[in-house]
Parts: structure tokens; C-alpha cells; sequence
């Protein structure tokens, strides 16, 4: 192997690479997920019940529903504008409170309010927000709470938020797009064009093509899985360990991509192959997902051993102890997937090894 | 326009499209994941707070209470209640004290207990514990010298309400019509590309001919799933026929789009760089169905917005022809000019 070939190889790659659509999409589609993903946990399906408000004048209320915990808090300017909120579900309740409205409830003058509910609230949530009016107007009129109230958390589970749960498939489908598609459809596109026949007549061996292109993938699929722990504040902790991992990552990316550019001979079939196997990629990704699933069933697929040590170091705090055995296991994979790229090669007998 | 010629190049296609493994996968599997997950989905939606109780002696309040989205029981023991809370019967548990009515007659503050799974969202805790001190006083007797007027927009739900999958058929729908425009547009682009069009217009075959050919084959293809799809999760028990015209109008407007790509593409790898982004485009109106409010008025300048809310209000709400006649007109006004632009330009790619 001639680390000079492999470099001019590496440079044209890394040309042409940009202009591949399969390039663009592993770049933009994880921080494309990822967004929506923080977007869609983050405040779409948040169980909250929103709460609009108009205020006439300019009360404290506005201020305390901010801080609230349990209600989502959205300000409009104008009566028109809450009720459009209202009646396109921005929020699930809207109220307009009048000129000199703190002034009327510290003095316990009776006080009208309008308050538009979506018809497609639910109950629970409609019961929540009345109550937390009254609860708001009650702090602002100074009354005096009636009891004390012991909150008391039974059991050990603890509630992971959606948008941690699936970190470990965002990260996956950085690392293994990009990182399994670009060789492997480099690869086929050359043997589609006959590129590959005459690059392997001149001196260039046809291992030199396959670092090329395998480093491609590692670069783009490294990158890529940086950007995303850095976009979900996951890079914090340990970046070097995180960083060794997700070379493994990479490379088990690579190789598998190299591998399905040996043995797949068209664009088509290719595509086929990723959507049928890529939900044994991806697999380990649902045990991080839904919790009751048995952690030993994740542990069946190869990318398991990628993603448990950046989960591990990411969101559990763990270190180099907790994550060793599984490293070591990775990297074990990633010497067989080189031999069983090398047999398929052989195998196949297009090209001398 | 020669029927048969039509005929034989719409069983071309056919074969043609379902000899392209990926597409045939897709259209296969996607209609097939579609379907169960949409009957994996909850088909009800749990609109109420479910707390158990447990008090030696219940104050009147919390026996009378009956408002709609909290549903207060009692349990037989503190125990019980841990137990059931902790085995998520309930979404807290309230133990209010033996002398509870004698400290809040003198004025003194009794001590409330609520049980909590550890997995509770804080929301929901502070909820319960805003709740459970309005009941108190409601006790004591404290109303608020507050005069509420409601006004609920649009139509009550309670009691009613769409479950979450029922909300995605929209998105599913769409996503089965438009995904076609991939195949069609990867059908025809390699057609020009392998000049294989070129030579089918030497024969007697019209340019007329080859586009009523290649759109009744996209059309056909996009209707007949989605009609598909929509007649097993029973989104067509409901005025049906609307339906099925709004969806053969999305239809027609992914057969116009796949002719405007395929102008533009040179292959498969192409049509999905083209394909791609006007997919997301184009399902953006379905998100808000999924969660209402959250698009706002620009949302009405892409064509699908029309397909989904009118499959959405005429599938979820039983809306009529009056209703949702105006959505159907602008969603056929954008096909003629999508599908006219789509011809135009596909046609100097021939030449």
C-alpha cells in the first residue's frame, strides 16, 4: 500500500465528496434531526398546558405564570391575537385581564376576566389552568395558603426526558449515514462508471482505494458525530474518551460501508440493503428509547458497543472503568470486519488483493 | 390520443417501477409500516387526571367534586395508595389527615400528603399540589371575587377528542402520495437520460400520449395506495367521496412535481437530491395537525396544505362539501399550474 497513492485518492475524494447528494444529506440530515427532535420534545409534545395571556394594563399575574413550572406561558398584545391563538391551538386557554386588575384583587373588588378556551383542550388540562389562575390570583391578592403540602417521590425510576432518549439514535444515524453510504456508494458508483477497472490498471491497488475511500467515511462520520454531541451539550464530559469511541464508531461505519461496496453491484440495490438493514444498525437505539426493553437485546447488535459508551460517558457520567470492556469489544469488531472485508474481496474475485 | 399506445406504455411503467428494487420496497414497506403504526397508536386520548385519595374522613369538597379531567377515588389504606401510585394507577396520591376539617374550622394549617411516582414530570407535580390547595379553599369557604367569562373556540372536543393516531392519517397520506413523485420522476429522468423517450417518439407514439401515459401511471400509482392506506385505518368511513377527491388531487399535484424533477434530475441520485427537500416542504401543513398552533399563516402557500386539511377536517371533524370546498379549488388551481409548468419544461428536456 502507498501511503502517497492513498493520500491523492483521499484528496479527490474529499473533492468530489461535497458535490455527492449522499454528502450533503449526511451533513444536513442528523443536525436537520437533531433540531427538529430538540424542537418536537422540547416543546411540542411537552404535556404542559399553555397558557396565553393579554394583559390591558400591567399586572404582576403575567409575571408569576411566567415562573411557573406546570403551565407554558405565551404573551399577546391584542384580543384579536389571543383568540387566534385560542382557536388554532397555540395555546389551550387564553385570558384577557383588564386595566388596574391587581389593584381591584388586593382590594377584593369583584373583577371580570375573558377567558377563551380551544375546543380541543383537554379536560385535564383546562382543570390545570383553572386552577393555577385561581392559585396566581390568590398569590397576587395575598391570601394566605390554607395547608402545607409534603411532596413525597416513591420508587427509584427516574424520568428520562424524550430528547435524551433518543440521543443515542441521532448520534447513530450521524455516525453511520455518512460514514457506511459515502464508501459504499462511492465504491459502486466507480463500478457502475468502470471507473474502478482503470484505476486498479495503473499502479493504484485496490487496497489503496478502499483506505481512501474508508477514510473518507471515518472523517465525514467523526465530524459528523462531534457536531451532534456538541449541538445536544454532549461533548462536555470526557471529549477524549468520547472522541476514541467515536473513531471506532467511524471506522465500524467505514468498513461496513466498504463492505457492502464490495459485494453490492448497483445504486438501487444498495438503497434496498440500508432500508431493510438499517433497522439492525440502528436496533440498540430502542433500548435507549423504551427503557423496558431488556438491555441484553441491545447488546445482539454490533453498534451497541458504540453507542453504550457514549451514552455512558454523555449522560450517565461514566469514565474509562465503565465503558473499557466495551471499547475493547469494539475495536475487536472492527479487526474482524477487516478480514471479512479482505475475504469478500477475495470472494468476489473482481480485484487482486 | 390512442388508447392502446397509453395502455402499453402504462404496463411499461409499471413493470418498470416495480423492477427497481428500491422503489418497489418502498412502496411495499412503507404502506405496511404505515398501517401498523398507525394501529400501534393509542386509539383514545386519556383526557383526565386520575388521583387517588385516601383520608380518614373526606371533606365534603373532595367528595362532591366532579369536574371534568380530574377524577378523584378513594383507596382503603395509606399503602394501597403508595402501592398504587408507585404502580402508576395514579398520577399522585393525596393523604389528607384525620383532623383535617378541625384545624381548617380553627383556622390552623393541616398537613397534606401527595405521593408521586419518581417518574412524574415536575409539571404534573406542582399541578396536583395548585389543585389540591384550591380544593382546600373551596373548603374553607374562599371564593375567588373573580367573575370568569368563557368563550370555548371552535368545537368542544371533551369527551371527544382525536386520538394522536388518527391525527397522523393526514401525514400519512401525504407522505404515501408524495413519496411517489420519487419513482415517477426517477422513471422518467432515466428515461431521458437512456434516450429510450427519444426513441418512443419515433414511433406513432405523441408527446401527448407519453405524458397522459406517464401521469395516469403516477397518479395511479399515488392514488391507489393512499386510497389504500385511508380505506384500512377508516379514514374514509366519512364522507368518502371528499376523500377520495382530495387525494386524487394530491395525486395529480405529485405527478406534477415528479415532471418538474424529472426535468431537472439525471438519475436516482438526483431525483433524491431534488425530491428530498420538496418532500419536507411539502409535509410541513401535516405537523400542524400533529400539534395545532404551532404553523403559522405561511404554511397556506404550499399546495399540500389544502390535501391535509382537508382529509384532517373532513376524516377527524366530518366536515362537508361546504366546508371544504374552497380547499379543494385552491389545491386543483395549484395542480393546473404545477402540472402545466411540470409539462412545459419536461418537454423541452425531450427535445
Amino acid at each position: 500500500m502507498s501511503l502517497k497513492r492513498v493520500g491523492i485518492l483521499l484528496r479527490r475524494e474529499l473533492w468530489q465528496g461535497p458535490k455527492n447528494f449522499i454528502f450533503i444529506w449526511a451533513v444536513i440530515a442528523p443536525i436537520l434531526i437533531s433540531l427538529v427532535v430538540s424542537l418536537v420534545f422540547g416543546t411540542l409534545f411537552s404535556e404542559k398546558p399553555k397558557l396565553g395571556i393579554v394583559d390591558e394594563g400591567s399586572s404582576q399575574l403575567v409575571a408569576m405564570a411566567r415562573e411557573l413550572p406546570s403551565v407554558t406561558t405565551k404573551e399577546y398584545s391584542t384580543d384579536s391575537d389571543i383568540r387566534e391563538a385560542v382557536e388554532s391551538g397555540a395555546v389551550d386557554m387564553g385570558i384577557v385581564l383588564p386595566e388596574d386588575f391587581d389593584n381591584s384583587v388586593i382590594q377584593g373588588e369583584e373583577t371580570e376576566i375573558t377567558a377563551y378556551i380551544w375546543g380541543e383542550s383537554l379536560a385535564k388540562d383546562r382543570t390545570i389552568l383553572g386552577g393555577t389562575i385561581a392559585s396566581l390570583i390568590r398569590e397576587l391578592a395575598g391570601q394566605e395558603a390554607p395547608v402545607e403540602i409534603e411532596a413525597i417521590t416513591l420508587g427509584d425510576e427516574v424520568s428520562v426526558p424524550w430528547s435524551d432518549r433518543l440521543l443515542p439514535l441521532i448520534v447513530l444515524m450521524a455516525v453511520f449515514f455518512g460514514g457506511l453510504f459515502l464508501p459504499a456508494l462511492s465504491m459502486i458508483n466507480e463500478k457502475e462508471k468502470k471507473t474502478l477497472d482503470a484505476l486498479v490498471i495503473t499502479p493504484t491497488t485496490i487496497g489503496d482505494v478502499l483506505v481512501a475511500k474508508g477514510l473518507l467515511g471515518i472523517i465525514l462520520s467523526l465530524v459528523m458525530g462531534i457536531v451532534i454531541l456538541i449541538l445536544n451539550q454532549a461533548f462536555g464530559a470526557e471529549p477524549a474518551l468520547l472522541v476514541l469511541v467515536l473513531v471506532l464508531g467511524a471506522t465500524m461505519a467505514a468498513e461496513i460501508g466498504l463492505l457492502l461496496g464490495v459485494l453490492v453491484k448497483k445504486t438501487t440495490s444498495l438503497f434496498a440493503i440500508v432500508k431493510f438493514g438499517g433497522i439492525l444498525l440502528y436496533a440498540p437505539a430502542f433500548v435507549y428509547l423504551f427503557p423496558q426493553i431488556p438491555e441484553w437485546i441491545g447488546m445482539i447488535f454490533p453498534t451497541y458497543y458504540v453507542i453504550q459508551p457514549i451514552v455512558e460517558i454523555s449522560q450517565l457520567g461514566g469514565g474509562w472503568p465503565d465503558i473499557a470492556t466495551n471499547v475493547f469489544i469494539l475495536a475487536g469488531l472492527n479487526l474482524i470486519l477487516i478480514v471479512v472485508v479482505i475475504l469478500a474481496l477475495k470472494r468476489t474475485k473482481q480485484y487482486a488483493v | 390520443m390512442n388508447l392502446r399506445i397509453i395502455g402499453a406504455l402504462i404496463s411499461k411503467d409499471f413493470s418498470l417501477f416495480f423492477r427497481n428494487r428500491f422503489f418497489a420496497l418502498v412502496t411495499v414497506l412503507g404502506i405496511v409500516a404505515y398501517i401498523i403504526i398507525y394501529f400501534v397508536m393509542p386509539s383514545s386520548v386519556d383526557e383526565s387526571l386520575k388521583i387517588g385519595l385516601y383520608a380518614p374522613v373526606i371533606p365534603p369538597v373532595f367528595e362532591q367534586l366532579q369536574e371534568e379531567g380530574l377524577e378523584i377515588e378513594v383507596v382503603e389504606s395509606d399503602e394501597a395508595l403508595r402501592q398504587a401510585v408507585t404502580e402508576g394507577q395514579y398520577v399522585a396520591g393525596v393523604v389528607l389527615p384525620d383532623d383535617i376539617m378541625e384545624k381548617l374550622m380553627l383556622g390552623q394549617k393541616p398537613q397534606i400528603t401527595l405521593y408521586f411516582a419518581s417518574d412524574t414530570p415536575e409539571e404534573i407535580k406542582d399541578a396536583v399540589g395548585v389543585m389540591v390547595r384550591e380544593l382546600v379553599y373551596l373548603q374553607i369557604g374562599q371564593p375567588l371575587a373573580i367573575e370568569v367569562s368563557e368563550e370555548i373556540l371552535g368545537p368542544d372536543m371533551i369527551g371527544m377528542q382525536i386520538p394522536p393516531r388518527d391525527r397522523l392519517r393526514p401525514l400519512f397520506a401525504v407522505f404515501i402520495i408524495m413519496v411517489e413523485t420519487l419513482g415517477l420522476a426517477t422513471l422518467i429522468s432515466e428515461e431521458v437520460e437512456r434516450r429510450t423517450i427519444r426513441a418512443l417518439l419515433v414511433t406513432p407514439t405523441t408527446v401527448r400520449e407519453l405524458f397522459a401515459a406517464k401521469g395516469a401511471i403516477g397518479v395511479g400509482l399515488a392514488f391507489g395506495q393512499a386510497v389504500l392506506f385511508m380505506a384500512i385505518v377508516g379514514g374514509i368511513s366519512s364522507q368518502p367521496l371528499i376523500i377520495l377527491t382530495a387525494l386524487l388531487l394530491g395525486a395529480v399535484l405529485a405527478t406534477g412535481i415528479a415532471f418538474l424533477i424529472s426535468s431537472l434530475a439525471k438519475d436516482m441520485m438526483s431525483v433524491m437530491a431534488w425530491s428530498i427537500p420538496a418532500l419536507i416542504i411539502l409535509i410541513i401543513p401535516s405537523l400542524g395537525v400533529l400539534a395545532p398552533g404551532t404553523l403559522t399563516g405561511w404554511v397556506e402557500f404550499i399546495p399540500s396544505y389544502y390535501l391535509v386539511d382537508t382529509v384532517h377536517q373532513v376524516a377527524n371533524f366530518g366536515a362537508g362539501w361546504g366546508d371544504v370546498w374552497y380547499n379543494l379549488l385552491v389545491l386543483l388551481g395549484f395542480n393546473l399550474v404545477i402540472v402545466w409548468i411540470g409539462i412545459t419544461v419536461l418537454r423541452r428536456r425531450f427535445r
